[in-house]
């Protein structure tokens, strides 16, 4: 089907490199893989730009191979026997950011400890602002199985951010009692 | 107006998951791969149509020419045949004429 849209390669870039690049980082928890990522991501895309409908049509071209690729990389890593959440908490921990409130930046790593399937809703619901019904797109996944993960992701790092912060409180009183 | 504390949690959620900026050695590295990759994948498409353009050319001569042979063969065969059978009808000619001379012979004898 014809279409005027004109994109220009290295304008995508500047306007996506953030989101690919966070989406990867989050999902593998691993700085340098998700900068592989991003960049095996962005040339596959150029391969493709001549498919590329819309500027709507790159975003969700761009999220749904991220995804994939950072679930392909992640699949592989456990399959060389890496201990991968261990790994994970490692990187998210090393990676703190001041401008983020304690909790918040332990939510990172909390989130490298979620199953690969609410991880990848969690992050598409609350880096990206998606619907559930366009997370469903995104990962071609049931809307029914998305819902479903993302209240039970939802569930659980709460869950264990309120375990932190208790660890967090009783480690700050027996620092002032001691 | 109070804030439930799942609100407040999918709040914090969103500030602890914001987009982080992409290292400025992505883009670089990026477009330099691109400039490397772009002018050998065009050359290798136009490489790849010209042999499929060659292969194509070659298999059709190749086609055309086993079926001009085939016929020329035909043909050939077709004259030795012909020319087998006009040979034996001559033959049988020469000793239908002899026959009939040695019956001539034999009828004056008697």
């Amino acid at each position: 089907m014809a279409h005027d849209w004109q994109p220009d390669f290295e304008q995508l870039v500047d306007e996506h490199q953030s989101m690919v690049f966070s989406l990867a980082w989050r999902m593998t928890g691993d700085r340098g893989l998700a900068e592989e990522i991003a960049q095996d991501v962005f040339l596959e895309f150029d391969r493709h730009l001549g498919k590329i409908e819309s500027a709507a049509h790159a975003c969700f071209w761009l999220r749904r191979v991220t995804m994939s690729r950072s679930a392909d990389a992640l699949r592989r890593r456990v399959v060389r026997g890496l201990d991968l959440w261990v790994e994970m908490e490692e990187h998210h921990g090393m990676q703190l950011e001041p401008r983020v409130s304690p909790l918040g930046s332990r939510l990172e790593g909390l989130l490298a400890t979620l199953p690969e399937s609410q991880r990848a809703a969690l992050v598409l619901r609350y880096q990206e602002d998606l619907t559930p019904e366009e997370i469903a797109a995104t990962l071609q996944a049931p809307v029914a199985t998305v819902k479903s993960n993302l209240q039970r992701g939802l569930k659980l790092l709460r869950a264990k951010a309120a375990n932190h912060l208790k660890e967090y409180i009783r480690g700050e009183e027996y620092a002032r009692e001691g | 107006m109070k804030v439930e504390p799942m609100e407040e949690f999918e709040q914090e959620l969103r500030q602890a998951f914001e987009r982080r900026p992409a290292p400025s050695s992505l883009k670089q590295r990026l477009m330099k791969s691109r400039r490397v990759h772009q002018p050998r994948s065009h050359v290798s498409r136009w490489q790849r149509l010209a042999a499929a353009i060659l292969l194509t050319a070659v298999l059709g001569g190749g086609l055309v020419w086993r079926n001009r042979e085939e016929q020329r063969k035909g043909e050939a065969a077709r004259q030795q045949v012909l020319t087998a059978l006009r040979i034996t009808n001559r033959a049988l000619n020469q000793m239908n004429t002899q026959l009939a001379a040695h019956g001539r012979a034999q009828r004056q004898g008697d």
